[in-house]
């Protein structure tokens, strides 16, 4: 991506500008729309029948007598957990509402959303009206079903099917719906077009409380909606509906607990918002977001049987001595008259880090591993040091970081080095939409400072590195991801020392991982060349180190150049997550294509998952699309 | 007397670990000595426990029965695991070039439909877009896949026009226009009334030019390559003797000794690095003699000489086969090429077939003689032409939007008519803005076309994975993966840059 990229600056000033269309009557407006010459005309009548076809297509498949959509709810816990067991199941719940809870409380404190004007609501009160009164229109008419359960034919075979009267009555379900809609839209729109004394109400709602209520009516449905409900059988190894209990009985509570959860949490971010303490406020739910992906991880995974011995004999003591004594020693590193001792002690440090790894691997001693990161973390720390020289609020600043890593480190390496108590039933991992989801938002974390590194390395002034990233990225954007997947699910275990393993799983997240870096590289470049000479040069006139400039001057402005390429990226990254499905892990995408298949009850039902599949992915990444708009407009990049 | 001489600048150099020339080349070279050393780390670890698992990592299964059978392509039954291979990228590029003409053709439409002044065709092309857009490409696949796979079974007489058109759940079965015995001779008349028609064409304009009369150059042109396709049809037989060429030339490849071209191989390394440094000191060279070099420029001219002299090495040392290789197929091709333009060959350039349906064992399928499409075929076809055409859609509403309004405004002026002024004004201007993005886009569909493991087409991809499963070979068959792709990479960026300079404008 060039620096001018015109096709988006172009796409972006078409939308950027919302002109208010002013309010033709009905006829003028279907003449200037839709009828203003011959070929309009022409086009419009073939647009209509396209339309019509489509539409009619689309309705008859969803409700024809064929579509099996019990398959579809009866497996729904399949589709978002695959055999996660259910006694363990508040394990998720709990991982569901900590997020729930931060993202309304993030958007309590970070956003001032705006609101919705009332006759906008009620033009989509109107449209969905209206869509459907055309769909209950347009569908063919239902086959009839005999008394004996099945479709009756005629003598050739062909379904019969009722007459059109017949059908719209049966649909009058439907037809109050939409007439309900349409009222509601109508009356809303006439209250607020209408001039009060003079002047229009120009009522707004805000948009949050707008999208509260739209959750609460979706919750709501789960109280009165039959969605199903599945089991796994751990003796056949199979997923079987359990006859009789056809409502989602298990999740009305769970759900109405997140919503009232959602709704609190923004009122404590509204209240931070406006309290002094809105700066920490921020940082804080920052950190929580990059934390919070990998900690609950192991707080739906894992239910670690703690030792409590080896605990309190190893594993405290070690955090806390990396803690305090690494403190320390980056305290002393930051003092003002530290010098070139500075720069010396760091790279002692890093010499001895960097020979840990290489004992390792030749086994000349033993050291626990979290002990070899915390030396590589606490020699990266070493180097950054010199950037806090001075003031003892940095210091305390890096002080404070230091501890807070340590904390997360030693926790996460206990963690993961103590047995799990959970039993997921088959070999699989998590599956399902919580695999995907976890996928997508690891490789993303994961992605993004080793592509930020690419990037920089791309175009630095060190030849050597320019080389080594370039040929990297090239490479690795060369070819298709299916194939680096492949490979490294296939070929890892190969390159691995003796006695060293890797999951499946994390042999796929590191190649994924590395497959985004290169493409998330080429975006933070394409930023990082829209940096003009002079910010180099200020920089380097006031004094700033190359990695201060690189940190504080450049980074910062060229990350907000290529936000719309970073959230297309994040798009990207989570289609792609579907290609999970191909090589074998069970993403929800895999149990729609294999697993429902496969259950005796519903053999070769396949279309109604993957629907169901497809319609879960674009309402994610419509909302997040339709969120980085919202995004570039705030941070002023069509305005340039 | 006041000492008035400026005071010294005593230049002293800093200690060593303070030069940044000093420092950024150790840095650089540490990092590149420990890349180095990771990879020949896991390259030795991959060697070790491949050889203790007993697969080695040689290409020989290229030359063995692999014992598979694909599911569509020109060769189902590959007597080789190359041919297998092979077979599979026909599959994959076949795949790619019909996407991209498609899909272009299909964005090129809903984009301008986006852009139009009808409200309802706007609606339908956003609904396109976006819909199309935000839904991963693997699980439009699948969907497609499964439509398809419900449809009818075939039966002996099945589909809309009988013994044209079969529909079924084994796919699409038409009437298939291939390539006959006498199909390069009628190419090489086709290509000298290319030629002719070239050399007419520049005539013509140079005519037109000069007397403004109206002269048709590019409708002449077409008509007389019809002409010349036409006369080639009745006469290609006369070029019966170019086959004899092809035969000695072949045989006098086949007897150029191998060690003569190992040594060109090395020299032209050599050469290549050597011609490379002169010229970049040549670059270098000011009107008051050689520019001070930095260090980069020292790193490049060595770099370009290591590079030189390992490529030299490679070539005449570790991969001494390579001469006999290149030998040996270039004499093939050669005895290929002699055998299609051939004496023998008299009959038409092309032939028509008919789908047929045989029934072998108990369900009937579609017979070789029709052009055949599988439902994996179609699935993945729909997927990348739908997937992609939203992509171009945004690019060419995109590309049109940024042309300035202005523009199209000053061509009205001018009196030209809509059609003309979008054929000569707006469309070039879009053009050049859309070229780049859309080349990304098409390399993407290639990638994509990857997908098609999923439903069982045998792509290049699935055809590999195929192998190495039966071989257990992994490592050779991604490498094989590796090359392929990137050429293709290579070869779409070409030619796009290729249309890109072309469109450039040309500035003073």
């Amino acid at each position: 991506m060039s620096e001018e990229d015109p096709i988006s600056v172009a796409l972006k000033e078409e939308q950027g500008s919302p002109h208010e269309a002013p309010n033709l009557p009905v006829g003028q407006w279907l003449r200037k729309n839709l009828f203003s010459n011959w070929a309009n005309a022409i086009l419009t009548i073939l647009g209509l029948f396209a339309a019509f076809l489509m539409l009619r297509g689309v309705l008859n498949f969803v409700f024809s007598e064929n579509r099996e959509w019990v398959a579809v709810r009866t497996n729904l816990r399949a589709l978002m957990t695959l055999s996660y067991p259910e006694s363990q199941y508040v394990r998720v719940w709990v991982s569901l509402g900590f997020v729930v809870g931060l993202a309304g409380m993030s958007a309590g404190i970070w956003s001032d959303w705006g609101g919705v004007q009332v006759r906008r609501l009620a033009t989509w009160f109107m449209g969905a009206g209206g869509l459907i009164a055309i769909c209950v229109i347009v569908r063919e008419p239902s086959v009839i079903i005999g008394t004996d359960g099945k479709v009756v034919r005629t003598v050739e075979g062909s379904p019969l099917r009722e007459s059109f009267v017949d059908a719209m009555v049966d649909r009058s379900g439907w037809w109050i719906a939409a007439v309900i809609l349409l009222a509601t839209g109508a009356g809303l729109w006439s209250r607020f077009s209408r001039p009060v004394r003079g002047r229009r109400p120009r009522a707004e709602l805000p948009i949050t409380s707008v999208v509260f209520v739209g959750i609460g009516l979706l919750i709501l449905s789960l109280w009165v909606v039959p969605y199903g409900h599945y089991a796994f059988i751990s003796e056949t190894k199979s997923y079987i509906a359990e006859s009789g209990r056809t409502v989602a009985f298990s999740t009305q509570m769970p759900w109405t607990v997140m919503w009232v959860l959602l709704g609190l949490a923004f009122l404590v971010g509204r209240f931070l918002r406006s309290s002094r303490y809105v700066g920490m406020a921020k940082a804080g739910s920052n950190m929580l977001w990059l934390i919070s992906p990998f900690a609950l991880f192991w707080v739906v995974l894992r239910d670690p049987a703690l030792d409590y011995g080896h605990v309190i004999s190893t594993d405290l003591p070690m955090g806390l001595a990396f803690g305090l004594l690494g403190g320390a020693v980056l305290w002393l590193l930051t003092r003002s008259n530290i010098g070139e001792v500075g720069r010396v002690a760091a790279t002692a440090l890093l010499v001895f880090a960097v020979f840990n790894w290489v004992a390792a691997f030749f086994g000349w001693y033993p050291m626990l591993q979290k002990a070899r990161i915390s030396f590589l973390l606490l020699a990266l720390a070493a180097l950054l040091a010199p950037n806090f020289i001075g003031e003892v609020a940095k210091r305390r600043q890096l002080v404070l970081g230091w501890l807070g890593v340590m904390t997360l480190v030693h926790y996460l390496a206990t963690m993961i080095n103590t047995p799990s108590t959970v039993d997921l039933q088959s070999t699989e991992f998590l599956g399902g939409l919580g695999l995907t989801l976890f996928v997508a938002v690891i490789v993303v974390i994961l992605s993004f400072p080793l592509g930020v590194l690419l990037a920089l390395g791309r175009t630095s002034k060190f030849p050597i590195f320019r080389m080594l990233s370039t040929s990297y990225i090239e490479v690795i954007r060369g070819v298709p991801l299916i194939s680096v997947l492949i490979f490294f699910s296939v070929m890892v275990p190969l390159f691995l020392p003796d006695g060293m393993e890797l999951a499946e799983l994390a042999a796929v997240l590191t190649g994924y991982t590395l497959f985004s870096a290169a493409y998330l590289a080429e975006n933070v470049r394409g930023g990082l060349q829209s940096i003009t000479k002079g910010q180099y040069e200020a920089a380097d006139a006031i004094g700033l180190t190359s990695a201060q400039r690189t940190g504080f001057i450049v980074l910062p402005q060229a990350l907000t150049v290529s936000i719309p390429q970073l959230v297309g990226q994040v798009i990207s990254s989570f289609k792609e997550t579907s290609l999970l499905a191909i090589i074998g892990l069970f993403d929800f995408l895999r149990v729609a294509n294999s697993v429902i298949p496969a259950q005796s009850e519903f053999m070769g039902v396949k279309r109604e998952g993957i629907l169901v599949v497809a319609m879960i992915y674009f309402f994610f990444n419509f909302i997040i699309s339709k969120y980085s708009q919202r995004l570039e407009r705030r941070v002023g990049l069509g305005e340039r | 007397m006041a000492s008035t001489a400026p005071p010294s600048i005593h230049h002293e150099r800093p200690p060593l670990y303070r030069d940044v020339t000093v420092v950024k080349w150790v840095v650089q070279i540490v990092a590149l000595l420990l890349t180095l050393g990771a990879l020949w780390f896991l390259a030795n670890q991959a060697g070790d426990n491949l050889r203790a698992s007993n697969v080695p990592t040689d290409y020989d299964f290229l030359s063995v029965n692999p014992g598979i059978d694909l599911s569509s392509g020109i060769d189902t039954d590959p007597d080789t695991g190359g041919r297998a291979l092979w077979v599979g990228m026909v599959n994959t590029l076949r795949m790619a070039i019909a996407g991209i003409l498609v899909a272009t053709i299909l964005g090129v439409i809903v984009g301008l439909a986006r852009l139009s002044n009808n409200w309802l065709l706007k609606k339908i092309g956003t609904v396109f877009v976006e819909t199309l857009r935000n839904v991963p490409l693997l699980v439009q696949i699948l969907f497609y896949g499964a439509v398809f796979a419900s449809l009818d079974r075939v039966t002996t007489d099945v589909g809309p026009i009988n013994g044209w058109l079969h529909i079924s759940n084994k796919g699409l079965s038409m009437p298939r226009a291939h390539i006959a015995d006498g199909f390069y001779q009628w190419m090489i008349v086709l290509l000298i009334g290319l030629v002719a028609a070239n050399f007419l064409r520049k005539r013509r304009i140079a005519q037109q030019d000069a007397t403004g009369e109206e002269t048709y150059p590019i409708l002449s042109a077409f008509g007389l390559i019809v002409v010349f396709g036409i006369i080639g049809w009745f006469v290609h037989p006369i070029f019966g003797f170019v086959g004899k060429i092809f035969e000695t030339l072949s045989s006098a490849v086949s007897s150029v000794p191998e060690t003569v071209l190992q040594l060109v191989i090395g020299v032209l390394c050599v050469g290549a690095s050597a011609y490379w440094i002169r010229s970049f000191l040549n670059s270098r060279r000011t009107p008051a003699g050689l520019a001070k070099l930095t260090d980069d420029d020292y790193f490049r001219m060595i770099f370009a000489a290591v590079g030189g002299v390992i490529g030299a090495v490679f070539f005449l040392v570790l991969w001494p086969g390579l001469s006999s290789w290149m030998i040996n197929s270039a004499s093939d091709l050669f005895e290929v090429l002699g055998n299609k333009f051939g004496n023998g060959r008299t009959g038409r350039p092309f032939d028509v077939d008919l789908p047929n349906i045989v029934q072998s064992g108990k369900f009937p399928n579609y017979g070789p003689s029709g052009l055949n499409f599988s439902i994996g075929f179609a699935a993945v076809f729909f997927g990348v032409v739908f997937y992609t055409a939203a992509f171009v859609a945004e690019i060419v509403r995109g590309g049109i939007l940024a042309v300035p309004k202005g523009q199209t405004e000053a061509a009205a002026s001018l009196g030209l008519r809509r059609s003309t002024a979008l054929r000569r004004v707006i469309i070039p201007q879009a053009l050049r803005v859309m070229l780049p993005p859309l080349g990304n886009q098409y390399l993407n569909l290639t990638k994509n076309t990857s997908l098609a493991i999923a439903v069982g087409y045998s792509d290049i991809v699935q055809v590999g994975q195929t192998v190495y499963n039966q071989t257990g070979k992994t490592l050779p068959v991604v490498s094989i993966w590796m090359f392929f792709y990137l050429s293709c990479s290579l070869s779409i960026s070409v030619i796009v840059n290729f249309f890109n300079v072309r469109m450039k404008i040309v500035e003073r």
